[in-house]
């Protein structure tokens, strides 16, 4: 192994105590290496200096934390949609830390690159990224399909009849799950927007939360004042493609791709336009999704998550959310979540995320710039791209 | 609740969606050719050539797939009656026309000018969408009556939708569809999350010789379902549909209403099969099936989705099984539903 792999001791940013930090620490003591060390986001957020080491640093994501939460600013309520702007300069500012105590400490290395990690919390960006790629996404409001900045609900509908996109998704460009995120179909004078989303009056005051309950705004009072508080914070509008549907589920998957390779699938299913497992929804046999689409549309399916993966070399995992569309003949990829990674239970050949990752960075691998060994076999010399 | 499954099988075929002309299809990426059944389970054949099967073997769907290079449905349905005997064609389907379904089906009219090439054709279903395609209340139903007056020979006809008219002006100000005269239409379903009244009224009054089956999804007022039991006087009747043996009367949120009304209605009695499914169908209403004319006569009855009290349904299940019926009553919706209500199954 070169020097720096994972004889060194991996360090993780990450809130610690979180499943995410006690999974990833139980794979790395799995596989025999040494515990990993842990970088709070807190004292990241704070300013403090904390002390890197030589070897893997490994970014993690630096969500449910109550202090992390409140150092990124935004509304002091953790269910709060508002402050996404904010929020995420924040979270830059602290990707941008990291990036500078990793470069300054001889011997340290990114698992995951900052920029990667900004641009895929930037949504717009980051489907302009895959477009440009040739990757398929839901296409934007423009006439090519590109994105279009929206700054309004009035903006939006004018937008969505010039296109003749009636049925669109609206996103806040910096959230993350279903946070925020609106279904809106509409049609002459009706419209509806499905969503976690609970607005909330008071007074003149307004408030939007995430809730666990989907639900329907059908006045349009209502949608035009849920769409103007997000376009606040910026919104990213793509088309509503139909979904694959499954046994009385619309279905999409979640497919991690570790150093290349597409390795754990989960596929979701809901009986809303959201497939977010935390709305209520429910886990889908994967296989038969496989079966539904058959193996070369499957096949081609993981090749496009994986081709997505690359629009992020330097970043050793992406959860790409990918959907199968409602003929089952074609796919697009709706996100790419850089801390997609939270799949407990889910095994590839025995191991879970974390070890799939433990295991890329024992058999060498480096984001492109500083090892000849990215993207090289792994060591049992599977052939395939899509090993799942 | 919504509709997530496509037709399968309709007539008694198996569906076949029309490929797109120039469509090879059998990759999901435009231009790539992968080598087939390397591995895993096969894959499925994507969608029918006009020549993968004879004309009356399947049962035809037509439908836009929402991909930005696909077809408008027109093409598909020119390139349609170009290469498939639709002499021969006993059964279509039309799926999606539109990214907006409530927009009118451009089928309907190029179906009642070309009905002389289509001589066998004896079932037709209008809108076999998905809720990720439209909600079931967004679809529009179109000139239906005049469906079945262009094509006389008609079986069995399926219209999914709405009429929309509570949203768009325009609609309600329309012409009420007039009634019809159809000497062979023998099975004849709405699927509707509100089926206006109007509708109703018109089927009531048709005159439907040859109708066995009739199932209407009621739907609730919300999506333009504003069917009263008065509405149904002349259905109820029975005097139009005299071959009627099946009757469905579902998804309302009157559910309890309509029961009451069947208890006394003349045609109750020469039904061969009742179903009183996906509504609201509580006590009172099975009360009123238990204390009304008796029921003993019917071959079958069904309520899948309801909110009878077990004893009420065990009550219905003994009496009538005593009398040799085939009684089939789901469990009880565990649901409370929006603000606590009973709810219909597809209502959106």
């Amino acid at each position: 192994m070169s020097a720096g792999a994972p004889e060194s001791p991996i360090t993780v940013v990450g809130n610690p105590g979180h499943r995410r930090l006690v999974g990833f620490d139980a794979a790395a003591r799995a596989a025999g290496l040494p515990a990993p060390r842990v970088v709070a986001w807190q004292d990241v957020l704070r300013g403090a200096e904390p002390g890197y080491a030589a070897g893997p640093v490994r970014i993690d994501s630096p969500g449910e934390d109550a202090t992390v939460h409140a150092l990124l600013g935004g509304p002091a309520d953790p269910h709060r949609v508002e402050g996404g702007a904010a929020r995420h300069a924040a979270f830059r500012r602290g990707l941008r830390r990291v990036r500078s105590a990793v470069a300054a400490t001889p011997g340290a290395w990114l698992v995951n690159d900052p920029d990667d990690i900004a641009v895929m919390f930037d949504k717009p960006r980051a489907h302009e990224r895959l477009r440009a790629a040739g990757v398929a996404v839901p296409p934007g409001l423009a006439a090519d399909g590109r994105g279009v900045a929206v700054r309004s609900y009035a903006e939006l509908r004018e937008l969505m009849r010039s296109s003749r996109r009636p049925r669109v998704f609206v996103k806040p460009a910096h959230g993350s799950s279903a946070s925020g995120v609106l279904a809106l179909e509409t049609s002459g004078a009706r419209v509806q927007a499905t969503t976690s989303v609970e607005l909330v009056r008071t007074g003149s005051d307004l408030a939007l939360f995430n809730s666990l309950r989907v639900r329907a705004y059908r006045a349009e009072a209502d949608v035009a004042t849920l769409v103007d508080a997000l376009c606040v914070d910026g919104v990213h509008v793509e088309t509503w493609l139909p979904k694959l549907t499954l046994d009385g589920l619309a279905v999409d998957l979640r497919v991690l791709v570790v150093a290349g390779r597409a390795t754990h699938v989960v596929a979701r299913g809901s009986r809303t336009p959201m497939t977010n497992l935390h709305l209520g929804n429910a886990r889908v046999d994967v296989d038969a999704v496989r079966r539904a689409v058959g193996s070369v549309a499957w096949d081609e399916a993981l090749a496009t998550c994986v081709r997505a993966a690359g629009c992020f070399p330097r970043t050793l995992h992406v959860g790409v959310d990918l959907l199968f569309a409602v003929d089952r003949r074609r796919h697009a990829v709706g996100e790419v979540n850089a801390f997609g990674d939270l799949l407990p239970g889910v095994l590839h050949r025995g191991r879970d995320t974390w070890g799939e990752q433990v295991r890329a960075l024992m058999a060498g691998w480096r984001p492109p710039e500083t090892s000849a060994a990215a993207g090289r076999e792994t060591p049992d010399g599977e052939q395939l791209p899509c090993p799942t | 609740m919504a509709i997530y499954h496509y037709l399968e099988n309709f007539g008694g075929l198996p569906v076949a969606d029309l490929r797109p002309p120039e469509s090879e299809e059998v990759s999901a990426v435009p231009g790539k050719q992968p080598e087939q059944g390397t591995r895993g389970a096969p894959t499925p054949p994507y969608g029918s050539a006009p020549d993968d099967h004879p004309a009356d073997a399947v049962a035809w769907r037509l439908r836009r797939r929402h991909w930005e290079d696909d077809p408008e449905l027109t093409d598909l349905y020119d390139h349609f009656v170009a290469n498939v005997d639709t002499t021969r064609v006993t059964a279509l389907i039309v799926g999606a026309w539109d990214v907006d379904l409530s927009q009118p089906n451009p089928l309907i009219e190029r179906l009642i000018r070309d009905a002389d090439r289509f001589p066998a054709l004896r079932r037709l279903f209008l809108g076999d969408a998905v809720q990720e395609e439209a909600e079931i209340s967004w679809i529009g139903i179109g000139p239906w009556t005049e469906v079945l007056e262009a094509f006389p020979s008609l079986e069995e006809l399926v219209i999914r939708g709405s009429e929309n008219a509570l949203q768009d002006p325009t609609a309600a100000a329309a012409p009420a569809p007039p009634p019809v005269r159809h000497e062979h239409l023998r099975r004849l379903r709405f699927e509707s999350g509100g089926l206006s009244a109007r509708i109703v009224r018109a089927v009531g009054l048709s005159d439907l010789p040859a109708l066995e089956s009739l199932e209407l999804w009621l739907g609730v007022r919300d999506y333009d379902g504003d069917t009263t039991v008065d509405d149904l006087a002349e259905l109820l009747s029975g005097t139009r549909v005299p071959g009627l043996r099946h009757l469905g009367l579902m998804n309302s949120e009157i559910q309890d209403e309509i029961a009451a009304a069947l208890a006394s209605a003349a045609v109750t009695a020469r039904l061969e099969s009742l179903d009183l499914s996906m509504g609201t169908l509580g006590n009172e209403g099975g009360e009123a099936l238990l204390q009304g004319q008796p029921l003993g006569h019917l071959r079958k009855l069904t309520i899948d989705h309801h909110f009878l009290d077990d004893p009420v349904a065990e009550r219905l299940r003994d009496s009538l099984r005593a009398s040799g019926v085939a009684v089939e009553i789901s469990r009880r919706e565990s649901g409370r539903g929006i603000r606590g209500y009973r709810y219909v199954e597809v209502a959106e």
